[in-house]
């Protein structure tokens, strides 16, 4: 269908309803944006459209907020370990699932359907309840019938918990998602290419990642951004009580909380500071977000 | 210490005996607690000069999450060596699923410990008789908030019994204005200011500490008669039209900190929003900046009023206790004892936002920033000598119902209304494992 | 023969036992320990750029690793042991970090609260008689109704009227979308600033009650009119709200209209608007997800499809109706799905907002305080697996549609 043929239905009401939306959207974050400039007195003493109404708000304007809470004593760091976080923990179980994915959708072998079905399953478990038994699997490993299945490993308190606690965590999804995506590729290409000989190492590294890579970018904003985002397995996983394994998002909260009573002025900025770079990560990577996750969902 | 460091720490310390500095130079103890903002600051102050003086690096890291993180921390073997709990009962629950090193095998002298901080403070850490708990910081729950300037202006004088609360509260209704600022909103532990409420009335009435003894350790039902007084009576403030300004909304839905802010503003006829405030010692610290200022002059306190004249005055409080992790470490010991020395918290009680109050009774009192800090160190030392101080009962009680239906019922009753007492009551007997 | 099949059984199990548990294994042993030894020895900043650096591309040695010990296999076993080495390092991964301690869980729970002797089904009895445990069953199944309805609504009409404008779509998907990138904290943060409730004679932040007691004849909220201050705490002004301390609407106006008695009413009563007002947060920041994935799928119908609808003259509705729904079912039970065990999941908004109080909470909050607040194993297990029980019929359903797509 071609854009020209669409006119007779660019009706006014279209455009309404998509305005009335997009504006009941935005308009949470207009107020908390727009208050985050305000001086810390000015956003108790008047509410922030009674400012913008009589024009205090422009006068007061203040960045105030923002110098307070962006130049806290090593965020910095805090920042390094966000990153030294995030991005193993989205490389590696996208690399996991990418092989599993290709193995579920091309592959035959035994037990292929109820082993899929036990990856969409796990989909469910709340992290929350995995907590307590990977911090002692973590620490003590596991014993079966007095057989050592998983020495003591004993790596609370280091990044490499972490990953691997992201990595589990995350792979149901991705592999879920990846698998969907990989079987909308067209089967020709990969069978021409299982006929000319080609190993399935070569076919996966050659053929079928270069063509995912739309698929796998998407997993990877999605993967980022709710790693970037988490407190809860960095603070359980990395020891939040040494100062030097902070992550923003925790680093963000010590700012934030407890101050003033309720310390809306840093809040506001904190909040808004926080959500620069899962904001830039999702820009720049939407497009692919956006056509990744049709590979799997629009082939029904 | 903590096995990750421990390379680092070996290098620092080679580095050190090079240097000839003593054998604890750059050795690392970790702290970790529920305090956050300033007052995390004064507390990581307090190590300044301990740093200086020995070499050991104290870290401390608050976190408002702390009470579930240190649950996963101890069952994950990376624990801090040092955890500062902000209620005693976490003290004694990690004490008697192993977690803990007794306070002796520390090298603490628990004579010297128990004469410092009292009798009564000690046992609060104690379990089977080992103590564990190290006392830090308290704070002093029976005071109303109030502004001379305000009662002065209108002629009011400070009520010295409930009955005289009772009437000028009722006066001030009556005059079109509300007398009590109330506000228990307090993410995870909403209803704590209810429970402080009651336990102060319990403190008043029956046979005062002993009922009070009895309740805590639940040898009288918590549907008593007794109870139920308490629990009436704080309904009667809650629930009387006109008593707290806002009503029900803001009891329930004002943070807790927040809730004194209307008597610092004014509305259109010029008076305040309300003229008493019945709220622990460290709610300075939450006030508005201009208000922290006036604290102990345009902005002091009475004493909880008494309520039956045969009973001796008594005074409720709360506070933080540590318990150590760590076992047959050198500058853990150092560090313990330093922090429960007499000039421990000396740096922190010269902040001037400082409101938290140190248990020791040979802390020198002249050093907090506030008089009115002082003054109510001095009353928490007195009754402390007295046997007069009791600790805050919902924070004594198993974790079922001092951080559950205690505080959720008195949720409950303040949105329900008087008629609810009973059934709060008899829910929160059912509940009592 | 039959000791042929048994050669290869046994080579069967050694691939399996290759593929799904020791490779896997020593990959991640070897990651642990490597990392844990360079915890200890080497500098804070060394650490994160090798962490950075190694730390993602330590996974390829495993698979490269497979590959060579691939090249040793017979020819004809290549492929069985490719597959199984290919999904191995996924399946046992996702055995140890979520099957496993979920299996764990279904066993704490029939134990007591220090997780040491077995008390039967009492904590299963518990969940199902106490009344905090059936409120937050209630609030998980009206969360899921709401949540699970309008993310797919809202995100079906963004998807399609989107797809109709000749420019701007993505604008506004991107603004639909945009919350998906802001932290449940943060979007936890952004409502609680409008729902906020001051007692008065405060200033309303929250322009809700902003609004409210600004409404009416001599009320303001705190204006300075000529120099008189106007403020709202007349009797005949709106009163300011706790709108997340709100269990039903018997604290507003329309609460005290109604009559008691019809089940309408009763309903309409107990309507558990600060739930209500807590989910709201979780479809503004899932709306944008299910409105882009629909956009997609709608874009995939043939164009042939569509135009055949609008030579028949049929209305934009009917078109939607009857062409555009039919043809990304299949999308709609993804995206719901998706959803639905979202919301089963959904933990942050409640736990940084109210804690569960006043009938708010959720299952996944109320198990994470059964550990740490009360500290009863054996309940937080219970709760856990109610989470479990909700999705089973889930999972089955998809399991259908799995099945039923495989025979296409």
């Amino acid at each position: 269908m071609t854009r020209n043929n669409q006119r007779w239905y660019d009706k006014p009401i279209t455009k309404l309803i998509l305005v009335a939306i997009a504006l009941t959207w935005i308009f949470p974050i207009f107020g908390f944006l727009l208050s985050s400039f305000r001086p810390p007195e000015a956003i108790k003493r008047t509410s922030w459209w009674e400012a913008i109404y009589t024009g205090e708000y422009w006068r007061e304007l203040t960045l105030q907020n923002y110098s307070e809470v962006f130049f806290a004593e090593n965020l910095d760091r805090s920042f390094y370990n966000s990153l030294a976080i995030t991005i193993p923990s989205t490389i590696i179980p996208i690399t996991i699932a990418a092989f599993a994915a290709y193995a579920f959708a091309f592959m035959e072998f035994k037990g292929k359907n109820f082993l899929f079905m036990m990856i969409v399953a796990s989909m469910i478990i709340p992290l929350q309840m995995s907590l307590i038994p990977l911090v002692q699997l973590f620490k003590s490993g596991i014993e079966f019938g007095g057989i050592t299945l998983i020495p003591a490993l004993d790596i609370n308190g280091t990044f490499v918990a972490t990953w691997f606690a992201h990595t589990g965590f995350g792979l149901p999804l991705a592999t879920f998602l990846l698998r969907d995506f990989m079987m909308g590729l067209p089967k020709s290409v990969i069978e021409s290419a299982k006929i000319d000989g080609a190993s399935n190492m070569t076919t996966f590294l050659k053929l079928v990642a270069p063509l995912s890579i739309s698929g796998i970018a998407a997993f990877a904003t999605f993967q980022f951004l709710w790693v970037y985002n988490d407190f809860l397995v960095a603070n359980v996983f990395l020891g939040v009580y040494k100062p030097e394994n902070l992550v923003v998002t925790s680093h963000m909260s010590q700012i934030v909380v407890g101050l003033f009573g309720e310390a809306w002025h840093l809040r506001l900025s904190g909040a808004v500071i926080s959500m620069i770079v899962p904001l830039i990560v999702f820009f720049s990577l939407q497009r692919f977000f956006i056509r990744g996750l049709i590979g799997g969902a629009v082939k029904g | 210490m903590k096995k990750s460091i421990f390379g680092l720490l070996v290098i620092l310390s080679m580095i050190a005996v090079a240097c000839g500095g003593s054998s604890l130079e750059g050795e690392e103890v970790f702290i970790t607690g529920a305090l956050v903002g300033n007052d995390a600051a004064g507390f990581q102050e307090n190590f300044d000069s301990f740093t200086e003086e020995t070499g050991i690096i104290v870290s401390f890291q608050g976190s408002d999450n702390f009470e579930q993180e240190i649950q996963i921390q101890m069952e994950s073997g990376d624990t801090p060596d040092i955890a500062l709990f902000p209620q005693p009962g976490g003290v004694v629950d990690a004490a008697q699923r192993g977690y803990l090193v007794a306070l002796e095998d520390l090298g603490v002298d628990l004579d010297d410990y128990k004469a410092n901080f009292s009798e009564y403070i000690v046992g609060l850490g104690t379990v089977d008789g080992v103590a564990y708990g190290g006392a830090h910081a308290f704070n002093l729950k029976s005071i109303v908030w109030y502004q001379p300037a305000e009662f002065e202006a209108r002629g009011y004088s400070v009520p010295e019994t409930w009955d005289e609360m009772i009437a000028l509260a009722d006066q001030i209704v009556s005059e079109g204005m509300n007398p009590f600022c109330f506000g228990m909103y307090s993410n995870g532990a909403s209803g704590w200011l209810a429970t402080d409420w009651m336990e102060d009335i319990m403190l008043r009435t029956g046979e005062g500490t002993v009922t009070y003894d009895k309740w805590v350790s639940h040898e009288i039902p918590f549907n008593d008669p007794v109870v139920k007084n308490a629990a009436t009576l704080l309904s009667q403030i809650m629930h009387t039209d006109g008593y707290v300004v806002g009503g029900t909304d803001a009891i329930v839905s004002t943070y807790f900190g927040n809730a004194q802010d209307p008597m610092f503003e004014k509305d259109a006829n010029g008076n305040p929003g309300c003229f008493m405030h019945r709220q622990a010692s460290f709610i300075t610290s939450f006030w508005p900046e201009a208000a922290q200022a006036g604290a102990g002059t345009e902005t002091t306190v009475f004493p909880f009023p008494a309520m039956d004249d045969g009973l001796p005055k008594a005074a409720l409080g709360g506070g933080d206790m540590f318990a150590v992790f760590t076992e047959g470490d050198e500058a853990v010991n150092a560090v313990v004892e330093y922090m429960l020395s007499d000039n421990f918290f000396a740096a922190a009680a010269q902040r001037p936002d400082n409101s938290r109050i140190y248990g020791h009774v040979q802390f020198d009192s002249s050093l907090y920033s506030k008089d009115i800090t002082r003054v109510l160190a001095d009353a928490i030392t007195g009754a402390l000598a007295e046997n007069a101080f009791r600790f805050d009962a919902s924070d004594l009680m198993p974790p079922e119902v001092g951080a559950g239906s205690f505080w959720k019922e008195m949720m409950n009753l303040a949105v329900e209304g008087p008629g609810y007492v009973d059934t709060a009551l008899d829910n929160i007997e059912k509940s009592w494992p | 023969m039959k000791n042929k099949t048994q050669q290869e059984r046994l080579f069967n199990f050694g691939i399996s036992f290759l593929a799904l548990g020791a490779f896997p294994l020593v990959w991640f042993l070897s990651q642990a320990i490597l990392f844990r030894e360079l915890t200890e020895i080497i500098s804070r900043n060394m650490l994160v750029v090798i962490g950075l650096l190694v730390g993602s591309s330590f996974v390829f040695l495993l698979f490269s690793g497979m590959e060579r010990l691939i090249r040793l296999a017979p020819m004809e076993k290549r492929d069985s042991l490719e597959a199984r080495m290919f999904a191995g390092p996924s399946i046992f991964m996702i055995g140890l970090f979520l099957l496993y301690p979920a299996i764990r869980t279904i066993y704490f729970s029939f134990k007591d609260r220090f997780g040491q002797s077995f008390n039967g089904i009492e904590n299963y009895s518990w969940a199902f008689s106490d009344a905090e445990m059936l409120v937050t069953i209630r609030n998980q199944i009206v969360w899921l109704v709401f949540v699970v309805f309008f993310t797919l609504f809202i995100g079906l009409i963004v998807g399609w009227l989107s797809d109709r404008l000749n420019k701007g779509e993505a604008f506004f998907k991107s603004i639909v979308f945009m919350p998906m990138a802001i932290s449940a904290v943060g979007a936890t943060a952004i409502f609680k600033f409008i729902y906020e409730y001051r007692p008065p004679p405060l200033t309303q932040i929250g322009i809700i009650n902003g609004i409210r007691v600004s409404a009416g004849e001599n009320c303001s909220n705190n204006r300075l009119i000529d120099g008189t201050l106007f403020d709202y705490a007349d009797d005949s002004c709106n009163r300011a709200i706790g709108w997340l301390q709100q269990r039903d609407l018997s604290g507003l106006k329309i609460g005290e209209s109604l009559e008691a008695g019809g089940w309408f009413s009763n309903l309409l009563v107990n309507f558990p608007l600060n739930t209500v007002l807590l989910l709201i947060i979780m479809i503004w920041a899932y709306t944008g997800f299910a409105a882009v994935v629909f956009s997609a799928g709608i874009k995939a119908i043939p164009s042939d499809i569509m135009e055949a609808g609008q030579i028949d003259g049929a209305s934009e509705f009917k078109i939607f109706v009857s062409i555009v729904i039919p043809y990304i079912k299949s999308t709609i039970i993804v995206v719901g799905t998706y959803m639905v065990v979202t919301v089963l999941k959904a933990f942050d908004i409640i736990y940084v907002s109210t804690r569960g109080d006043l009938e708010t909470n959720l299952l996944a909050v109320k198990m994470l305080d059964e550990f740490s607040k009360y500290r009863n194993i054996g309940r937080s297990s219970t709760v856990a697996v109610l989470i479990f029980i909700c999705v089973i019929p889930i999972i089955v359903g998809n399991a259908f549609r799995e099945k039923e797509n495989s025979r296409i």
